[in-house]
């Protein structure tokens, strides 16, 4: 049985000029930095740029990835700075665009005939709220819920990927939940 | 939503949140779980928590839903069976060639999709032009060939016959005044120096007639004409005479 190359020989092997190894390194990571960069941007078409320009990035400083880090590791930073740098851009973006933004992707997906229009509408506005919620984390707190909810890496990978202590993990996760509940009530008492 | 900003906090967070997201190993479970039933802050914090982690599923199963799955390469089919949740479905994605162009698209970054559509219209350009100039070139030979097939042997056979009673007329018109046979060597010089000339090499060699031969002898004095004849062989005012 065929071994698979982890993710530093996949390194190794770009390093040393085969050009099939970083695709690889992208095929392997690109999902989960797309759904960093989307739990980080809220933004479906930011999150896309975000990734393609943490490949690059990556593909860019391949030299001066450190064997000490793990790839997985060294993309998430990447990815992390990335989204950072483009949300410090987009600050001016008003919110207007995003829900529009919402309005169009909700629209997309389909709904069982059940679903009331209302309950569609409720729904819909609470994924909003959600979205809104989690983009206003501070990003220390963000990445953790991100990596938690939307890449649904264990506690110890996120550990890993971070280069934080477990608990710290732990503890980023659990204070973002509580400030994401304290906006969500707000929302539930703006709805109710 | 419950209210629960003033409620307590259990100094067991941690343990809380590895719970709540199936991490704990069975025997922290149980103790968890054991420690809930009796700690009302965990409890309520519990509860708030589910509905937060199930709210962020939520929106992420709507925004990524229908594209996305974090375990990515050999998703199967994936019903969620709860009749409360949206009816979230995973598919291998198996897309038609259009499918997958339409969707590279969407995922590339828009200066990507200038460049491939700059180089998708370059190359529209290039084909016409390639088109273009060879239906050009194969109008070219048709109108050779067309030409060409003008020249059937028959008006081929007339243009010589043509040619031919031409020159024939010429040539009787020339022969006219019946020449004397001094008049036709003449003639034949003066028709043949042009000849020589313009072909720049000599006639082939025929056989001298009898006049021409006399005078190439008397050219290179081979026999005496009438005039040397006359000649005296001693110069009169010799001294030795």
């Amino acid at each position: 049985m065929e071994m698979v190359a982890s993710d530093e020989q996949m390194v190794e092997r770009a390093l040393s000029g085969d050009p099939e190894a970083f695709g690889e390194i992208v095929r392997r990571w690109e999902r989960r930095i797309f759904a960093l960069a989307f739990g980080m941007l809220g933004r479906e078409e930011d999150a896309r740029d975000a990734t393609q320009e943490t490949f690059m990035a990556a593909f860019r400083n391949l030299r001066g990835f450190r064997g000490e880090a793990k790839v997985s590791s060294w993309l998430h930073r990447i990815a992390v700075n990335q989204c950072i740098t483009r949300q410090r851009r987009a600050k001016v973006r008003s919110e207007t665009a995003l829900e529009d933004e919402a309005e169009r992707n909700a629209a997309v997906f389909a709904l069982p005939a059940e679903i009331s229009p209302a309950r569609t509408a409720e729904g819909r506005e609470r994924s909003v709220a959600v979205r809104r919620a989690v983009c206003a984390l501070p990003p220390d707190l963000r990445q953790v819920v991100v990596m938690k909810e939307f890449e649904e890496l264990t506690f110890q990978e996120i550990s890993d990927a971070l280069e934080l202590p477990l608990s710290t993990v732990k503890s980023r996760l659990y204070t973002a939940l509580r400030q994401l509940q304290m906006r969500l009530q707000k929302f539930g008492e703006q709805v109710g | 939503m419950r209210t629960m900003n003033e409620r307590p906090v259990c100094h067991r967070s941690e343990d809380l949140v590895t719970y709540l997201y199936n991490e704990a190993s069975a025997t922290d479970a149980q103790d968890f779980a054991g420690h809930v039933e009796t700690c009302e802050a965990c409890r309520a914090e519990f509860a708030v928590f589910s509905q937060v982690h199930e709210s962020i599923l939520l929106w992420r199963n709507e925004a990524l839903g229908s594209a996305f799955s974090p375990a990515p390469q050999t998703a199967p089919v994936l019903v969620e069976a709860t009749p409360d949740s949206r009816q979230f479905v995973r598919h291998e994605r198996k897309l038609p060639a259009l499918a997958a162009l339409r969707e590279f698209f969407s995922v590339s970054p828009l200066w990507l999709r200038g460049a491939t559509a700059f180089a998708a219209l370059l190359l529209c350009v290039l084909a016409v032009l390639a088109v273009s100039r060879m239906s050009r070139k194969q109008n070219q030979v048709t109108i050779n060939q067309a030409q060409k097939s003008d020249y059937t042997k028959q008006q081929f056979d007339v243009a010589v016959a043509t040619e031919v009673k031409r020159q024939l007329h010429q040539l009787n018109s020339k022969d006219a005044p019946a020449p004397t046979t001094a008049n036709r060597q003449k003639l034949n010089e003066t028709n043949r120096r042009p000849q020589i000339a313009a072909n720049g090499t000599q006639p082939r060699a025929r056989g001298l007639t009898r006049a021409e031969r006399e005078q190439l002898a008397a050219d290179l004095r081979l026999t005496p004409g009438r005039d040397e004849e006359e000649l005296p062989f001693v110069f009169p005012d010799e001294p030795n005479q």
